[in-house]
């Protein structure tokens, strides 16, 4: 402050005007505690949270309503009869309903999702390139676009596909054809194609290849986008919601739904809200841990790319 | 495990406008340790991967015990590949990765558990059979990718720069190693590198390559001794390369008379009947230096720029009179040398060790780029291919 051009200061004083030069740098101290956007980070997770948890709270609610806190009971889960999830047949149904959805879009997606993520990555050639956009089909289409479509398709044109059970799964599963395939190929383009080429050094053909190495080199993947499309279309709505028939094929979702204003509400609604989204979170944590345990010892770790996979659900 | 001639005629592989190898002629005889030696991106890899059967020719053959096997798939090939990745499977064992194969080669089950025994054996790594790739070091899992390819008795063994991803002083080792081994299997084998020294000290014969095609073919001693071309010279180890020009005088069989800036020198090795523009190649072993005042044949004065000190030499770098930059050796045996930064020396340059080389039309600079390679280009055929 004191010194300026052509007036040397005196030794002592030397120290001082560094540090008040690094007082002044312009965005202060640049390893300060970075409270503004600390701030903002609690409140957005505490404004994402809150109203979950208040409906996770209110399905443990003593009395019938969903604003008054009455004491907690697991009464709306499985002791009050009729009106329960447990001893209500359209909430119990739900739930199972819900899963039996998961479990067969799991089992046919998952396969034709590695299948489609091998052949893109694996066999160069101009259809391979075309199909390319396709695997990014799910992010570019509305969601509701598809189901009306595949309403329309199934109800006019291939109406041996039962509207219900086999529609939803159908739809689910071009849905949700995705996660394996962007999931597979990105460990296929990770892994190269040297121990393909060992294999085939060692005497293995093409398909034996695939199956003694690739296979078990893409586990962590295959296991990992398996549980995306097992969570995913635990709590899809829109597919389901068109493509259901009777109140047997609604999954947990449409229910809520339909119930929500009007109809059956209370805390039982809330209960089945928190069973699905346990379902969803319990696939998510096996899947994270499932996954690390499986991509362990090898060098390059794969946390990133399953917590990039699991944070895209 | 008989057979293991390999021959390539006009072999050629071209990746859209880029030609990575271009009609190489080589034959291997049985039981040859032959190497391709040359810096990245010269076509080496990519000749090696058409051997194997991961790359299609373009033209040309590929043939093994008189086969052209150009366009068999590599699982058809008698012949086995030690990657430079190793590319061991990380979810097997040692023994399960060195077993991988039996089960294509009608190995009896009986036989198998001998013969990875065996195999681990020959590679010094018995009792590591439990173990997996990821609890090995780089050099214990070069030598179960090794056994992994030994094991199925291929008439020729491929090696893929095996050492490269070593540290130095084990890679001296396993070059020891891996010529004894091959002394003791006797099976072909064709070693990819781009290391001058493992080429040198483990190879029967090795060829030089340079963009696609073979720019010498001999024996270690000759291409060492002799090489063909200025370019050769500067890739096996340090060489001296200086621009001349050949003056009249030399009687264009025993000795050649070459002009070096403002100083006639005599040069009895190379390409003794060459005119015009030459190369002058001499090796920095054979540079003597002097004191500037002595005089003597073949002599240049010059100046110590810098002295390096390497252990058991010393490398000296020296400006000569006209320009030229030159290398020299000397040993450290206790006695301080006379010189230092900015002396001025007579060096002397022995006509026999003085040789002349065919002008490549590009300066001595561009061909030392040349010679350090770029990793860059090898990168490129992998994603070509």
């Amino acid at each position: 402050m004191a010194s300026t051009v052509g007036q040397p200061t005196v030794a002592p004083s030397r120290a001082e005007p560094v540090v008040q030069r690094q007082r002044r740098l312009p965005g202060g101290n640049p390893w300060r505690r970075p409270w503004g956007m600390e701030g903002f980070t609690w409140l957005y997770i505490i404004w994402s949270i809150l109203p979950i948890a208040i409906a996770i709270l209110f399905s443990f609610n003593k009395g019938a309503s969903q604003a008054t806190w009455q004491g907690f009971s697991t009464k709306w889960y499985i002791g009050k009869q009729v009106t329960s999830v447990l001893h209500n047949p359209g909430l119990h149904h739900a739930v199972i309903q819900t899963l039996v959805l998961a479990v067969l879009t799991t089992v046919i997606c998952v396969p034709i999702g590695v299948a489609f993520a091998i052949g893109i990555d694996r066999w160069r050639s101009r259809t391979s390139n075309g199909l390319n956009f396709l695997m990014i089909f799910s992010f570019v289409i509305p969601e509701l676009l598809l189901a009306v479509a595949l309403f329309l398709l199934v109800t006019q044109a291939l109406t041996f596909i039962r509207l219900g059970t086999p529609a939803e799964v159908a739809a689910l599963v071009v849905w949700n054809i995705s996660w394996p395939a962007i999931i597979v190929r990105a460990r296929l383009v990770s892994i190269g194609r040297s121990y393909e080429e060992a294999a085939a050094d060692l005497g293995a053909s093409r398909l034996g290849a695939i199956r003694r190495v690739l296979i078990p080199l893409l586990m962590p993947a295959i296991f990992a986008s398996a549980v995306l499309v097992f969570a995913s279309t635990v709590d899809d709505f829109v597919i389901v919601e068109q493509l259901s028939s009777t109140a047997n094929t609604q999954p947990m979702s449409v229910l809520i739904y339909s119930n929500v204003h009007g109809g059956l509400s209370g805390p039982a609604l809330n209960a089945l809200a928190t069973i699905m989204l346990v379902i969803s979170l319990v696939a998510a944590l096996i899947g994270f841990i499932g996954y690390r345990w499986m991509s362990r010892g090898e060098r390059t770790k794969g946390g990133a790319e399953a917590l990039t996979g699991i944070a895209g659900m | 495990m008989s057979g293991g001639h390999v021959k390539l005629e006009s072999l050629t592989k071209r990746f859209d406008e880029v030609t990575a190898v271009d009609e190489i002629s080589v034959e291997i005889q049985p039981g040859e340790f032959f190497s391709l030696l040359g810096p990245s991106g010269c076509g080496k890899t990519t000749t090696l991967r058409m051997v194997a059967g991961f790359e299609p020719p373009t033209s040309g053959q590929v043939q093994l015990d008189g086969i052209d096997v150009g366009n068999w798939p590599p699982h058809r090939r008698n012949v086995n590949t030690v990657f430079q990745s190793y590319a061991l499977f990380p979810f097997l064992t040692v023994a399960e990765n060195v077993a991988f194969g039996m089960k294509y080669k009608a190995v009896p089950k009986s036989e198998r558990e001998t013969r990875v025994g065996e195999a681990l054996e020959l590679v010094q790594l018995s009792g590591f059979e439990k173990r997996r790739p990821n609890q090995l070091s780089g050099g214990q899992q070069q030598r179960v990718a090794l056994a992994r390819a030994l094991v199925l008795r291929p008439s020729v063994l491929l090696l893929d720069e095996p050492l490269g991803a070593l540290d130095a002083k084990l890679r001296r080792t396993l070059q020891v190693e891996l010529g004894a081994l091959q002394e003791h299997v006797g099976i072909t084998f064709l070693y990819v590198t781009h290391d001058q020294e493992e080429a040198l000290t483990m190879s029967d014969r090795l060829a030089v390559m340079n963009h696609g095609k073979i720019a010498q073919l001999g024996t270690p001693e000759e291409v060492y001794n002799e090489p063909a071309d200025a370019y050769v010279a500067d890739f096996l180890g340090v060489s001296n390369l200086m621009d001349a020009r050949v003056e009249p005088g030399g009687n264009g069989q025993g000795e050649c008379h070459v002009r070096l800036g403002d100083f006639i020198l005599k040069a009895e090795a190379g390409q003794l009947n060459a005119t015009g523009a030459v190369k002058l190649a001499i090796r920095p072993e054979r540079v003597q230096l002097h004191s500037y005042e002595a005089s003597g044949t073949n002599r240049v004065p010059g100046m110590v720029e810098r002295l390096v000190f390497l252990g058991s030499t010393t490398q000296i770098f020296l400006r000569l009179a006209n320009g030229s930059a030159l290398q020299t050796l000397v040993r450290n045996d206790g006695v301080d040398l006379p010189f230092s930064q900015g002396t001025p020396v007579s060096v002397s340059l022995p006509a026999e060790a003085l040789r002349v080389l065919p002008d490549p039309g590009v300066s001595v600079a561009e061909i030392r780029d040349e010679t350090l390679g770029e990793d860059l280009l090898d990168v490129t055929s992998t994603i070509t291919s």
